[in-house]
């Protein structure tokens, strides 16, 4: 950016909302000299308060920066008045570090981790000089790349994004980083690129596949055009997360992030088999760190940032082999620094008592469960092995120790699901309640609050319900309106959901390439921001839609043939196709599958050496 | 004890809001390992006050923050800790030790002084000064939390001065009452007939009740 530029920007951030987001220059920030060095902006499709809660950015951020051929700087989506200001003004987007356009970078990446930041891409490319279609992509621009959970089904993006990484990213990023570079300054052409892209592994580049249609629009075939286009392609994993890069100084936001704090990676995968869930199956196996390793880096984080408050992240907490270890010596550790120690997303069976007590010492946060649905027969499905008594054993702990907030988290809309289901969820509440009031009132915290919330269940690739149909809008909220009426009981809060953005992303999730035309059309027809209510517009999306000539019912309202053909299944993730549909014929029979810890459900992930312990 | 703290706020840091400048002040507190002291209580905080929060967009040269010490620490000390752990933007400028009994500096605060730069050339806002201040009462529109009232600035205007197409002005800061500079700028532009210009503000000192510098009691 020169200099006339930069006054016109630093005008510009006086006149807009929180302007320290724009600025750049935190603690912890690094910025190297460009010369010689392949050169990477980190984009997050959304605003700089979501970006900086986000532990994987900060990962790949110190991952890539350390290797001294390399540098990595970060942009964001601005709010609509920067955004608005910066069109205006004809200033492109730019990093935080150096203030230098997206287009002069060698290489763009955005983290995919919800459907509904697609258009903020679209935005931020088109903000940053960036051709929104690789197609059109000169020599000169930057290879934009993407990852995150969102990228195993790619089909959507893949006419905007070069080439996906698809898994784990600490190395992965770093190897595409030196292919693209390198190749720069070999003097390759971009196709060539390109092509050494599909080589490494993990990478997909969708220009190098050609999908074909049958007539109702299902895929029929997806052929590699090149020998480098690899068919699968199989995810990439770091199988030794001590060894893995984990970030030892964080940059500070000046303004608050949405979650501000020291974030502990404890565990990646879940061996839990949860159904519905797709982290649970794209994550596997099951990794740990070390406490020891945890602990060093709890240190050089409390001592790089300051942060007040800890917490420990994971798919479920609860399932970390040596929890109680870990709380013990960190709240030894950080007990003079006053530093909180939170645990979100703990599961409600195991070792639940004690991790309570410990934490009670410092901070007392409400308490998150997870039921996921109202009735056993319907946990059951989703193979969510939890009892009612387990559920209302851990309530009464909690309220034994102080503990008077409550949050329960539902789904509504799985498959086989029948209003009895849901009412079961209002007879939970009640029990939750009658629990607290079972208490002499002087051995209880004041002030009951329980939270009821329940989203709409969203079919995911690379699930066992994959092949499953959503529920539409209407019976949606005829549901949702069941539970209002049911969930009217003194101290219980019931909140829900928009249908219609459950709606866009189980067209996103499952959908292939003839989504790209609706996602342009959307962002032609003004959609951004579409993950902030004030911002999303639903009519314009039907009318993107309609325009593309695709019917997202097809998408979203359809249960699949068991041998039908998806956009995703070119993806080795591990767990194998056949298994998933095994775990779909055992929950439309309501039978439950062991966690795998407890004997191999052979699952896939075996096929590979070593990934899976013994 | 405590140590009372001289600290700027320059260049992007201006865009700080008061609460993420107390956010960044106890963070690198944290960091750098001085004896600091927290409150009482089940969510804990870090002891720290300043003598005027400063709005976003707005530089300070000489701003005042105090805290207690649970050890005495020797100033220079203290500084030279403190300033490993700020952005240079933040960077503390000078630390004095007081006793316990000290008045807190929010207390001894009385005005402050701003120096106020159009960023475009403006004439006829600077040539309306002296008539402005010859006006007994300026009515200048508060925004309260329960709507809006006039107020008279006159009485809070304690200088304004013009230098080489700058306003300096010492404004009244107390709980008897507060004029900003932002009110000031709008009150005079109206005065002029003009609109108010775009202006790079800078608090330049905090002032005592004898108009003298805050830090020196």
């Amino acid at each position: 950016m020169d200099q006339d530029m930069n006054r016109r920007l630093e005008a510009l951030l006086e006149t807009v909302q929180r302007p320290a987001r724009y600025t750049g220059g935190e603690v912890n920030a690094i910025q190297k000299d460009w010369a010689g060095r392949t050169t990477f902006c980190f984009a997050f499709p959304d605003t700089y308060e979501v970006a900086m809660s986000h532990l994987g950015m900060k990962v790949l951020y110190e991952a890539v920066n350390r290797e001294d051929d390399l540098l990595c700087e970060r942009a964001m989506m601005p709010w609509v008045d920067l955004l608005e200001g910066l069109k205006r003004e004809g200033i492109p987007l730019f990093s935080l570090e150096s203030r230098k356009a997206l287009s002069d970078f060698d290489a763009v990446g955005f983290t995919l981790q919800y459907e509904m930041s697609y258009t903020n891409i679209l935005t931020m490319l088109e903000l940053g000089g960036v051709a929104l279609r690789g197609a059109e992509r000169g020599e000169e621009a930057p290879f934009v790349i993407a990852g995150g959970p969102c990228a195993f089904n790619p089909e959507p993006l893949a006419p905007f994004i070069d080439a996906f990484l698809l898994g784990d990213g600490e190395t992965a990023t770093s190897e595409m980083l030196r292919v693209i570079g390198g190749g720069r300054r070999q003097g390759l052409k971009r196709e060539d690129i390109l092509r050494k892209l599909a080589g490494v592994a993990g990478v997909y580049v969708p220009a190098l596949y050609e999908p074909s249609y049958h007539e109702d629009g299902t895929l029929a075939a997806f052929t590699p055009l090149v020998p480098e286009a690899k068919m699968p392609v199989r995810k990439r994993m770091e199988l030794d997360l001590d060894a893995a890069a984990f970030p030892e100084k964080t940059p500070l936001p000046f303004t608050e992030a949405v979650h501000d704090r020291i974030v502990l990676e404890i565990m990646r995968g879940c061996t839990r088999g949860c159904r519905f869930c797709q982290a649970g199956m794209l994550y596997r196996p099951v990794r740990e760190r070390s406490p020891e390793k945890l602990l060093e880096l709890a240190k050089g984080l409390f001592a790089a940032t300051g942060y007040e408050e800890m917490s420990l992240s994971s798919l479920s907490t609860g399932d970390y082999s040596r929890l109680l270890e870990l709380i013990g010596s960190l709240n030894a550790c950080f007990q003079d620094s006053r530093v909180s120690l939170s645990l979100p997303s703990l599961r409600i069976d195991n070792q639940l008592q004690e991790a309570l007590t410990d934490t009670a010492k410092v901070k007392k946060s409400g308490l998150t469960l997870a039921p996921e649905a109202g009735s056993q027969r319907l946990r059951d499905v989703i193979n969510k092995g939890v009892t009612e008594e387990d559920l209302l054993r851990s309530v009464t702990e909690a309220f034994e120790n102080g503990w008077s907030n409550v949050k329960l988290y539902f789904m509504i809309g799985l498959p086989t699901e029948t209003d009895e289901d849901l009412l079961g969820i209002a007879d939970l509440a009640k029990k939750v309640v009658a629990c607290y009031f079972a208490l002499p009132r002087e051995k209880r915290a004041k002030g009951l609050k329980v939270v009821v919330s329940a989203s709409t269940f969203v079919p995911k690739p690379f699930t066992p319900f994959q092949w499953a149909a959503q529920d539409r809008l209407e019976e949606i909220r005829r549901k949702q309106g069941l539970l209002r009426n049911a969930l009217n009981i003194r101290g219980v809060t019931f909140n829900w959901h928009d249908p219609e953005t459950s709606f866009l992303e189980a067209c996103f999730a499952r959908g292939g390439r003839e989504l790209s035309p609706v996602l342009l059309r959307a962002y032609e027809l003004g959609c951004r921001l579409d993950g902030w209510s004030e911002h999303f517009n639903f009519q314009a999306w039907l009318q993107a839609f309609s325009d593309a000539g695709v019917d997202p019912a097809f998408i979203a309202h359809r249960a699949r043939e068991k041998d039908e053909r998806f956009p995703w299944d070119f993806v080795d993730i591990g767990v194998t196709r056949g298994y998933l549909w095994l775990e779909n014929e055992r929950a439309l029979r309501g039978q439950t599958t062991p966690d795998c810890r407890e004997g191999c459900g052979h699952c896939g992930l075996r096929r590979f050496e070593g990934v899976c312990p013994e | 004890m405590k140590m009372l703290v001289v600290y700027q706020k320059l260049g992007l840091h201006r865009f700080l809001g008061h609460l993420d400048l107390q956010r960044a002040m106890q963070r690198a507190l944290r960091r750098s390992g001085l004896p600091v002291c927290y409150s009482q209580g089940f969510n804990p905080h870090l002891l720290l006050s300043f003598a005027a929060p400063l709005s976003v967009g707005i530089q300070g040269e000489r701003e005042v923050m105090e805290l207690p010490l649970g050890e005495p620490v020797a100033e220079q000390d203290f500084l030279r800790r403190l300033n490993a752990a700020l952005p240079e933007g933040l960077k503390a400028l000078q630390a004095r030790l007081l006793g316990d009994d000290a008045a807190p500096a929010m207390a001894r605060l009385e005005a402050a002084v701003y120096t106020i730069v159009p960023r475009e050339a403006a004439p006829e806002l600077l040539a309306a000064v002296p008539g402005f201040l010859a006006q007994t009462a300026i009515p200048c529109l508060r925004k309260t939390k329960s709507g809006e009232r006039m107020d008279d600035l006159r009485p809070l205007v304690y200088n304004l001065l013009v230098k080489q197409g700058a306003l300096h002005a010492v404004l009244a800061i107390s709980e008897r009452g507060t004029a900003r500079p932002d009110q000031l700028l709008a009150s005079l532009a109206a005065f002029a007939g003009v609109a108010p210009p775009r202006c790079a503000i800078t608090r330049a000192a905090l002032l005592d009740g004898r108009m003298a510098p805050l830090e020196d009691p």
